[in-house]
C-alpha cells in the first residue's frame, strides 16, 4: 500500500462569467454573452502521508479553488481527486461562530461544523477554553468579546481537531502577530506528529520554513512542484515581471496603455551592491528602471514596503521630497537611498508607483523583489519599527538628574544597582 | 463507502483504498451516508436555531404563543362575528381557527425560515463542506418546536372550553406528517431558487400572506363550492387543515377523503422533486450563493 494521501488527476474548475451590464438582467437572459473563465485547468499531484505543501501563487491564479475542490465545499468541472483519510478544512477562523451565542455555546456549534463529534467536544472542552484564556466569559455572548477574544477562542477551537489530512488558508492569518505565530507554531506540532497539510499563503517566509514543497499556481495551472526554496524564487521572479495586478486605481488594466512602465526594480546596500539580506539599521539603495511610452506630466516616484502579512510599513515618495520634473519624456532610472531602516526582522516586499501629481492619479505600478531584514532580538513584537529614542531617567527622591549610561558600560552589576535604586 | 481501485503504476499493478472520491457529478452513494455521519450537525444547526430565535427578547419563547394567539383572535372576529360564517356541528369558532392556526403557523414559519436557510448560513456554504440538505432540515424541525408550544396553547383552550379530543387526536401525527411533507417539500425548492434568484427572498413571504386567506384557515373549507373542491384540495395545506380539525373537533368538520388524497399527492410530488432539484443545484451552491 502506497503512502498517498492526496492525488489530484487534472482537476479542471470553469466558472460562467455572466457578461451583462445589469445584474437583474443577466439573471434570466440564457445569452452568448457568458464567457468561460477557467479557475483551474488540469491540475495534477501527489501527496505523500505526512507531507506539508505549500500551494502559492498570486491573486486569483486558484489556489483557493483548489482548496475549495480538496474540501469538497465546491465540484471539479473535469477531472477528479481522491483523498484518504479525514479531511478537515480551515478555510477561515470561527466558521460558524454566532453572535448572539455564548462561548461556551459556540464552541460546541463551531466544533461540530469543524467535523468534531459531540464526545470528542466534550472531553476537550477545558482545554479549549484554558487554551484560549476565555474562563470568565464563557457564558458571555461572543459579540460581546474583544476581537482578540473571539479570534483566540476560534483558533483554540480549530487547534484541538484531531485531522489526518489539514487544509488550511491564509485566511487563517488574521488577528495579531502573535496570534499568527501561534498558527504557525501549532501547524509545525502538527506536521511533526505525522499530519499531512496543505497550506495557502502569501507569507513566502512562512512557507519557506514550514514546507517541504512547493505547488505554485499561475493562471490556474500547475507552474511548479518542488522543492521550497526554488519554488519561491519562481514566484518572485514571475511576479516581478508582470504588473502588479493587485493595484487598486491603476489606469486602466492594460499595460499596453499606461504612459510609462517600471522595467525592474532593483535592492542595493550603500556600496552598490544587490543585497536580498539587509542588517536592521542598513540603508538602502533601490534603482527604478522605468520606460516612457508617452510624456508624464509632474511624475512622482514612490516606493512602498510591506511586511509579509502585508501590513504597508513605509513609503518614500520622490515628489513629497522635492524631486519631480515638468515633463518626463525619456526613459530611464531612477535612485533612492534610504536613511537607515529601523524595521525589524521579517521578509519584506516592495513595489514601485508612479503616481501623478498629488497623488490623484497612478500611472503605473509594480511589484519589486522581496527582502529580509534581519536581527538577533528584533521581531515582530516590537512592532513594525524599532527606532533609537532619547531617553532620561530621574531616580525619586534626591530629584537629581541621572546622566544616560552608555550600554558598553552598563555591566550587570550596575544595571543591578540601578534596578534597586529605581525600586526605592 | 471506500472507493476500490486498481492503477497502474510504473508497471506494477497496486490497489489502493481511498476513502473519498472527489469528482464532477459523482455518485449519489456517499450523499446519503454523509447526511447520516453529519447528523450530529444537524442537531448542532437546529439547536443554535432554537437558542437564536428568541434571544435578546424580553419575553422570549412566548412569541411562538403570541402571535397566533392574536391572530385566531382576529380571524374568530371577522370571520365569525363580522362575516358571520358558522362553524361546522357545534364546535366553538375559536377552537376551528385555532386548529388550522397550529399546522398554517408551523407551516409558513418553517417556509420562510428554510427558503432562507442557505443563504442565512452563506458563510457556511461557502468555507465548509456538509450535506446541503442539513440547512432546510433543520430550519423545518426548528418550528416544529414552536409548534410543539402552541400544541400545548391548543390544549389550554380546549379544556376551557370543555372540548376534549377523542380517538381521533391519534391521527393527528399523519396530519403533521402531510405538514411536514408540504414544508420541506416547498422550501426545498425555495431555498435553492434562493440562492440564484434573490427574488424568491420577496416571493416568499408574498406566498404565505395570500396563502393564509387561500387556505381554510378562518373559515371552513365546506363553504367553498362543492364543484371547486378537488382544485382547492392541490393546495396541500388544505388537506392538512381538514385533517387537523377532523382530528382535533371529534370529526365534526368534514374530511373529504379525495381532497386528502389530491393534497398527499402534491405533497409527495413537491418533495420528491424539490430533493431532486435541490440535489441538482446543490453542487453550484458554493459557486453562486
Amino acid at each position: 500500500m502506497s503512502n498517498v494521501v492526496i492525488r489530484a488527476d487534472s482537476l479542471s474548475k470553469r466558472y460562467r462569467i455572466i457578461r451583462s451590464r445589469s445584474a437583474s438582467n443577466s439573471t434570466f437572459s440564457r445569452s452568448s454573452n457568458n464567457q468561460d473563465f477557467w479557475a483551474l485547468q488540469d491540475v495534477s499531484f501527489e501527496i505523500d502521508r505526512g507531507e506539508v505543501v505549500g500551494i502559492i501563487g498570486r491573486n486569483g491564479a486558484g489556489k483557493s479553488t483548489l482548496l475549495k475542490i480538496l474540501c469538497r465545499i465546491t465540484e471539479p468541472t473535469e477531472g477528479k481527486a481522491r483523498i484518504r483519510g479525514r479531511v478537515t478544512s480551515l478555510l477561515e477562523v470561527g466558521t460558524g461562530f454566532h453572535p448572539e451565542l455564548t462561548g461556551r455555546e459556540n464552541v460546541y456549534l463551531n466544533g461540530s461544523i469543524l467535523g468534531m463529534t459531540r464526545a470528542e467536544i466534550r472531553n476537550k472542552f477545558d482545554e479549549i477554553v484554558s487554551f484560549a484564556e476565555i474562563d470568565q466569559f464563557l457564558n458571555t455572548p461572543v459579540k460581546r468579546y474583544s476581537s482578540g477574544m473571539y479570534v483566540r477562542l476560534a483558533f483554540s477551537v480549530a487547534a484541538h481537531l484531531e485531522p489526518e489530512v489539514l487544509v488550511v488558508d491564509e485566511a487563517l492569518a488574521v488577528g495579531d502577530v502573535g496570534f499568527q505565530r501561534k498558527c504557525l507554531d501549532h501547524m509545525r506540532n502538527l506536521a511533526r506528529s505525522g499530519v499531512t497539510i496543505l497550506l495557502v499563503s502569501h507569507n513566502l517566509f512562512a512557507v519557506k520554513s514550514m514546507c517541504h514543497r512547493v505547488l505554485m499556481l499561475s493562471a490556474g495551472r500547475l507552474g511548479f512542484d518542488g522543492p521550497p526554496a526554488e519554488g519561491i524564487d519562481l514566484y518572485e521572479k514571475n511576479s516581478r515581471s508582470e504588473a502588479n495586478s493587485q493595484a487598486p486605481g491603476v489606469i486602466g488594466e492594460d499595460i499596453n496603455q499606461w504612459p510609462i512602465v517600471i522595467r525592474f526594480i532593483e535592492l542595493l546596500d550603500e556600496g552598490d551592491a544587490p543585497r536580498a539580506v539587509y542588517e536592521y539599521g542598513e540603508r538602502m539603495r533601490v534603482r527604478i528602471h522605468y520606460e516612457v511610452r508617452r510624456p508624464v506630466r509632474y511624475p512622482n516616484f514612490y516606493l512602498g514596503i510591506r511586511r509579509s502579512d502585508n501590513v504597508a510599513c513605509c513609503s518614500f515618495s520622490a515628489a513629497r521630497d522635492g524631486v519631480t520634473a515638468p515633463l518626463l519624456e525619456q526613459s530611464g532610472m531612477i535612485e533612492l537611498l534610504t536613511p537607515p531602516l529601523r524595521l525589524v526582522s521579517d521578509v519584506y516586499s516592495t513595489y514601485a508607483t508612479v503616481w501623478g501629481h498629488e497623488f490623484k492619479s497612478r500611472y503605473c505600478e509594480q511589484t519589486g523583489p522581496s527582502f529580509h531584514v534581519r536581527d538577533e532580538v528584533l521581531n515582530e513584537h516590537f512592532g513594525v519599527f524599532h527606532v533609537p529614542a532619547e531617553w532620561r531617567w530621574r531616580v525619586n527622591g534626591d530629584g537629581k538628574q541621572v546622566t544616560p549610561l552608555l550600554s558598553d558600560q552598563l555591566t550587570e552589576e550596575r544595571s543591578m544597582s540601578l534596578g534597586d535604586a529605581l525600586k526605592e | 463507502m471506500a472507493v476500490r481501485e486498481q492503477s497502474i503504476v510504473s508497471g506494477s499493478v497496486e490497489s489502493e483504498r481511498f476513502d473519498l472520491l472527489i469528482e464532477a457529478g459523482r455518485g449519489e452513494k456517499n450523499y446519503w451516508r454523509d447526511l447520516w455521519r453529519y447528523r450530529e450537525l444537524f442537531y448542532f444547526l437546529a439547536w443554535r436555531d432554537i437558542l437564536v430565535r428568541y434571544k435578546q427578547t424580553v419575553i422570549g419563547i412566548a412569541w411562538a404563543l403570541i402571535r397566533p394567539f392574536l391572530t385566531m383572535l382576529v380571524f374568530t372576529f371577522i370571520f365569525s362575528k363580522v362575516a358571520r360564517l358558522q362553524a361546522p356541528g357545534d364546535v366553538p369558532y375559536p377552537l376551528l381557527v385555532f386548529a388550522a392556526m397550529l399546522p398554517w403557523q408551523f407551516f409558513s414559519t418553517a417556509l420562510s425560515e428554510a427558503s432562507n436557510s442557505l443563504i442565512g448560513n452563506a458563510n457556511l456554504i461557502s468555507k465548509v463542506y456538509f450535506p446541503r440538505l442539513i440547512a432546510p432540515a433543520g430550519s423545518v424541525i426548528t418550528s416544529f418546536v414552536d409548534f410543539l408550544i402552541t400544541l400545548g396553547l391548543m390544549a389550554g383552550m380546549m379544556v376551557w372550553h370543555g372540548f376534549l379530543p377523542d380517538w381521533r387526536l391519534l391521527a393527528l401525527p399523519i396530519f403533521m406528517a402531510l405538514a411536514f411533507g408540504a414544508a420541506f417539500g416547498a422550501g426545498l425548492w425555495f431555498c435553492a431558487l434562493n440562492v440564484r434568484y434573490r427574488d424568491f427572498r420577496y416571493i416568499v413571504p408574498f406566498i404565505i400572506q395570500f396563502g393564509i386567506y387561500l387556505s381554510p384557515v378562518g373559515f371552513s373549507s365546506n363553504i367553498v363550492p362543492e364543484d371547486l373542491r378537488l382544485i382547492y384540495a392541490c393546495n396541500p395545506m388544505v388537506g392538512v387543515i381538514d385533517g387537523f380539525r377532523w382530528a382535533l373537533l371529534h370529526g365534526r368538520s368534514p374530511l373529504s377523503s379525495t381532497a386528502l388524497i389530491a393534497s398527499a399527492l402534491v405533497t409527495s410530488v413537491l418533495c420528491a422533486s424539490g430533493i431532486c432539484y435541490f440535489r441538482r443545484t446543490e453542487k453550484t451552491f458554493a459557486d453562486i450563493i
